[in-house]
């Protein structure tokens, strides 16, 4: 039999660097990890950008860190979703929320019913205003799991808001518990064996070097040590435009809303993300279209901050992150605005992927294949996703809006469109990150609507589906008095994890 | 807007296909269709016994069928699986459960911790007694699932074997009942638009011509609209799946009635055996460049258990689909729109597969291209995985007793299945969709009982201590053999549940 991998290198020690060391050594334990804790570049957003997606908890799960770790301990905030404010035209704005929007209504999905009263001229209240925890977090509340929400379907997911500095500590500190070694060096080279080309060895400007099976390349854009091996790269800019992340911070002011801002610009979108002490500020944009001067101005005048230098972003992904014995993860891997905050995420969801895909040293192509298979269809799905943003938006007077809506969309989200168009229907994908709500509340919540209603929407009696939603509106508004605000949870959280 | 236009829907065909898709659209679009099914009584259905696979009991459910009821009227009995007889060598078995191994729980797969087991050299028991599924089986017992996920007895699914000739009936009757319209009668013509080419009518040999909007062609082999009318070519499959013939026969049940459909491979093919209340079915699916007719009749002849009941009967097919299965305003389900030999009980699902995709994608009287498309890609789709899954069974084999098995042993398989059997010969990996058919239990089943024996082990399975892991699996087995011996002999759970009229 094949020898296995028992030696893996991890380039770079940042968030993304200590998280496969934690998760390496916590689930394969009999794989020595050595972390060649080098700082990622800045333009690696999985290191920076502070919100996270549901999946993070899980993450965190897996690698047996508890609430009290990364939530209490690391100073982090829950997150229930995102307002987009200006995405949708002059419409109020919307929320995407990490949570189910009602219930099976007859034999058709909740929003089957929902778009055919529009249809039918007797609207309802907006999209979102059927969404439990949309509607929590609109008054900054929050749906804790287990919560009582009486006749309104729960389910809600939460996502984190991290303060980075904070949180790379943590996950440093537990994988060294865990038994990772770390070599504080910077990697100025890398050796190529002679008859395979696998990576022999990385160099450190320590003068020493740093071997093992297998090399996993965390140094964010660069990719210093996977692009040795190769450079292509897929290029999405014709539909992600935006090169430009300028950052800024400012003191959170009030209790940390359970939302995200993101808000459309003229040439982009800017965010607000409230820590429990620190607010993260940022405008993502296209340099085609403004200045990093005007840039800086439009930022401070809306929220009254001073981004520092902006980052280059070059929006796409690496069609082979594996290659021989390296794997390029987080930004050395794929590249994307942190619109939807599915930076850490794809990390994440790699550093997954390792741990249970681990080949032995021979890293046969046909397994490297399946992975790379999985993290491609995988980003495909999320570009699309943050496609869709700007592929149903209506600013028609920006150019940049304009020439973002007016991109052919890749096939992938063509047929989601095609098939959203006609009837309200999404086709399924394999590794699609985002639920079936989640982009029901972008292409609705953005006023997409479908041409005709579902004739399975329609087989229920009209009289029916009004009244079934009318009740859940109230069934939510009911709710609403006993969720427990940011503050009040995270309290509550405290005296448990206490006990 | 506009009010919704009523869809005039003709289904041309009265078997199961026919009948399905008759029950299920007036059931579920009763304000977007009307539904109006030609059939003729002089006109044989194929179905024979009929072995399910467990998406049967979703359908059955949408349509408000009452469980205990349609079994009686069908002579069902319980299926927990296929066995698999003589398939990797001669006189080897094995069952493919419709249920786990282990408990299918943790992060984990169990047979990963089962093939560290072995790696290291540990008497480890057969993967199949830690399955509740296969043990049950064995057996030849069983009761209903449990409801509380913390039971062992929670780990399986099962589906039915029941007489297609009466299911369709079946059906009938209840789509009668909720307004589908049905006339008697051959069709001796198809008549289409001339611009568009899409059919408009059908007309019978009293000289009746039937109008619709959109029609579904449940007529079989004959593919009277798709393939005759409409010539959409047809994708061969035979240089993977030669079988090309079955010859059929009924005979008493005369030894137990196992909860178990059995596959046993032959000199050129396989041959079911399909356990009814009132009869076993009994089939040899051969290929006929390996085998003569009357050789294949003979050998069925010999190795059934029970009186026969009828003549060997004989069937012709081609494994393979049409190009598209929804063309212009015509739909094909079942034999119309392809055909994969029944090994795996995939043929109701396939219809059941169309019959969903239909419903979901319901056009309107002017169809749109998106719909349409939309179908093609889905079913496609479903075909392509079952074939690589069929492709598997005769692949995966060391026999070498004759010609045919020479021939599959050794020929070229799709790359997409060359690429899982690799990677499942190296540690056990299991490529999955989340939409397929067949879940990760149903690959380890034919995987492990043919042969493919993975090298390694996916590492996450060395982090448990080897003892705490090995008392861990002799725990499992002895809670399953406790469990499944509490179930009622499948006989008696039938004759309790659901015994068929006298």
């Amino acid at each position: 039999m094949a020898e296995p991998i028992s030696e893996v290198v991890v380039v770079g020690g940042g968030i993304v660097g200590w998280s496969a060391a934690a998760a390496l050594r916590r689930r394969l334990p009999a794989v020595r990890v050595t972390v060649v804790a080098y700082e990622p570049d800045p333009g690696a957003l999985a290191e920076r950008v502070v919100s996270t997606l549901p999946s993070a908890i899980g993450f965190h799960q897996d690698i047996g860190l508890t609430e009290q770790d990364y939530i209490l301990n690391a100073g982090s905030v829950l997150r229930s979703g995102t307002r987009f404010t200006g995405w949708n035209g002059d419409a109020a704005p919307y929320v995407h929320a990490y949570a189910p929007h009602g219930q099976m209504l007859g034999g058709a999905h909740f929003h089957l019913a929902w778009i055919r009263a529009r249809l039918e001229g007797c609207g309802g209240e907006a999209f979102d205003a059927y969404n439990m925890a949309a509607a929590a977090a609109r008054q900054g509340l929050l749906v804790p799991p287990g919560a009582d929400t009486g006749a309104a379907p729960a389910g809600a997911e939460f996502g984190l808001r991290i303060d980075p500095a904070r949180y790379a500590y943590l996950l440093r500190a537990f994988a060294l518990h865990l038994g990772a070694v770390e070599r504080k060096a910077k990697p100025v080279d890398v050796t190529l064996r002679a008859n395979d080309g696998f990576v022999e060895s990385v160099r450190l400007d320590d003068g020493s070097e740093a071997r093992g099976h297998l090399f996993i390349d965390c140094t964010g854009t660069a990719a210093a040590i996977r692009s040795r091996l190769g450079d292509k790269f897929e290029d999405w800019s014709r539909w992600l435009p935006c090169d430009r992340v300028a950052f800024a911070e400012a003191a959170t002011a009030a209790e940390p809303s359970p939302l995200d801002e993101a808000v459309a610009m003229p040439a982009g979108w800017r965010w607000q993300s409230a820590g429990a002490e620190t607010t993260s500020l940022g405008y993502v944009y296209a340099s085609q279209h403004l200045s990093d001067g005007d840039a800086a101005r439009a930022l401070h005048e809306a929220c009254g901050a001073e981004p520092g230098t902006p980052v280059t972003l070059r929006q796409g992904r690496r069609p082979e992150p594996w290659l021989r014995n390296c794997v390029a993860i987080g930004d050395a891997a794929v590249c994307l605005e942190p619109l939807e905050w599915t930076n850490l995420h794809l990390a994440h969801s790699a550093i997954d992927r390792i741990v249970s895909m681990m080949p032995d040293r021979g890293c046969a192509p046909v397994e490297l294949w399946d992975y790379n298979r999985q993290c491609g269809a995988e980003a495909d799905r999320v570009r699309d996703f943050l496609i869709c943003h700007y592929a149903v938006s209506s600013q028609p007077e920006d150019p940049f809006w304009h020439t973002a809506a007016a991109a052919e969309p890749p096939a992938s989200l063509a047929l989601t469109l095609t098939q959203f168009r006609e009837r309200g229907r999404l086709p399924f994908f394999e590794e699609e990150t985002f639920s079936r709500d989640s982009w029901l509340a972008i292409l609705l919540g953005q006023g997409l609507m479908p041409r005709r209603s579902d004739p399975l929407a329609d087989a229920v009696p009209a009289v029916e589906a009004r009244r079934a939603m009318e009740a859940l509106r109230r069934a939510i508004d009911a709710a609403l008095s006993k969720l427990p605000g940011q503050g009040a949870y995270l309290n509550h959280l405290a005296r448990q994890s206490a006990r | 807007m506009s009010l919704p236009s009523n869809v005039n829907v003709i289904i041309v065909g009265g078997g199961t296909a026919g009948w399905m898709t008759a029950a299920a659209l007036a059931k579920l679009l009763p304000t977007r269709c009307s539904v109006h099914l030609v059939e003729s009584e002089a006109i044989g259905i194929v179905g024979v016994g009929e072995a399910t696979l467990p998406h049967i009991r979703a359908f059955n459910e949408r349509l408000g069928i009452n469980e205990a009821e349609f079994m009686a009227r069908t002579r069902a009995t319980f299926k927990l699986g296929i066995e698999f007889s003589n398939w990797g060598a001669i006189g080897d078995s094995y069952i493919h459960p419709f249920g786990a191994y282990g408990r299918d729980r943790g992060e984990l797969s169990f047979h990963q911790y089962w093939l560290r087991m072995r790696h290291e050299g540990r008497p480890v028991a057969a993967l199949e007694d830690y399955s509740f599924a296969c043990t049950l089986a064995r057996l030849g017992r069983f009761g209903m699932p449990s409801t509380d996920p913390d039971d062992i007895a929670s780990t399986f699914g099962y589906a039915y074997q029941f007489d297609a000739t009466l299911f369709a009936p079946y059906l009938r009757d209840l789509a009668e009942g909720l307004g589908a319209r049905r006339t008697e009668g051959r069709i001796v013509a198809v008549h289409r638009d001339g611009e568009s080419g899409d059919v408009r009518s059908v007309e019978l040999e009293s000289g009746e011509r039937i109008e619709g909007d959109l029609f579904v062609d449940c007529s079989g082999f004959v593919s009277l609209l798709l393939g005759k009318t409409l010539s959409e070519p047809f994708q061969d499959w035979s240089r993977w799946l030669p079988a090309d013939r079955a010859v059929a026969m009924p005979c008493r049940t005369e030894t137990a009635l196992t909860p178990y459909t059995s596959a046993i491979a032959m000199e050129s093919g396989w041959r079911w055996r399909i356990p009814l209340q009132h009869r076993t079915g009994n089939g040899y699916v051969y290929s006929s460049g390996f085998l003569a007719d009357d050789k294949a009749a003979e050998a069925l002849v010999g190795a059934v258990e029970g009186e026969a009941i009828a003549d060997p009967r004989l069937l012709r097919f081609q494994a393979g689909r049409r190009e598209r299965s929804w063309v212009g305003n015509c739909v094909g389900v079942g034999l119309a729109s392809g055909f994969l030999e029944p090994l795996e009980s995939t043929s109701i699902y396939l219809i059941q597969q169309a019959i969903t995709a239909l419903i979901e994608l319901f056009p309107e009287r002017e169809i749109a291209a998106s719909d349409r498309d939309e179908f093609n890609r889905i079913i496609d789709l479903e075909y392509d995985r079952i074939r690589d899954f069929l492709i598997l069974h005769y692949h995966a084999t060391t026999r070498s007793d004759s010609p045919f098995w020479d021939y599959v042993r050794t020929m070229t398989v799709p790359d997409s299945l060359a690429e899982k059997i690799e990677l499942f010969r190296r540690r056990g990996r299991v490529v999955k969709y989340r939409e397929g058919v067949f879940l990760d239990a149903s690959w380890i089943a034919v995987y492990l009982g043919q042969g493919i024996v993975p090298e390694g082990h996916d590492l996450r399975a060395d982090a448990p201590p080897l003892g705490a892991l090995e008392r861990g699996a002799e725990t499992l087995r002895a809670e399953i053999r406790a469990a499944a011996a509490r179930m009622p002999d499948h006989l008696a759970q039938i004759a309790r549940y659901c015994p068929m009229a006298a």
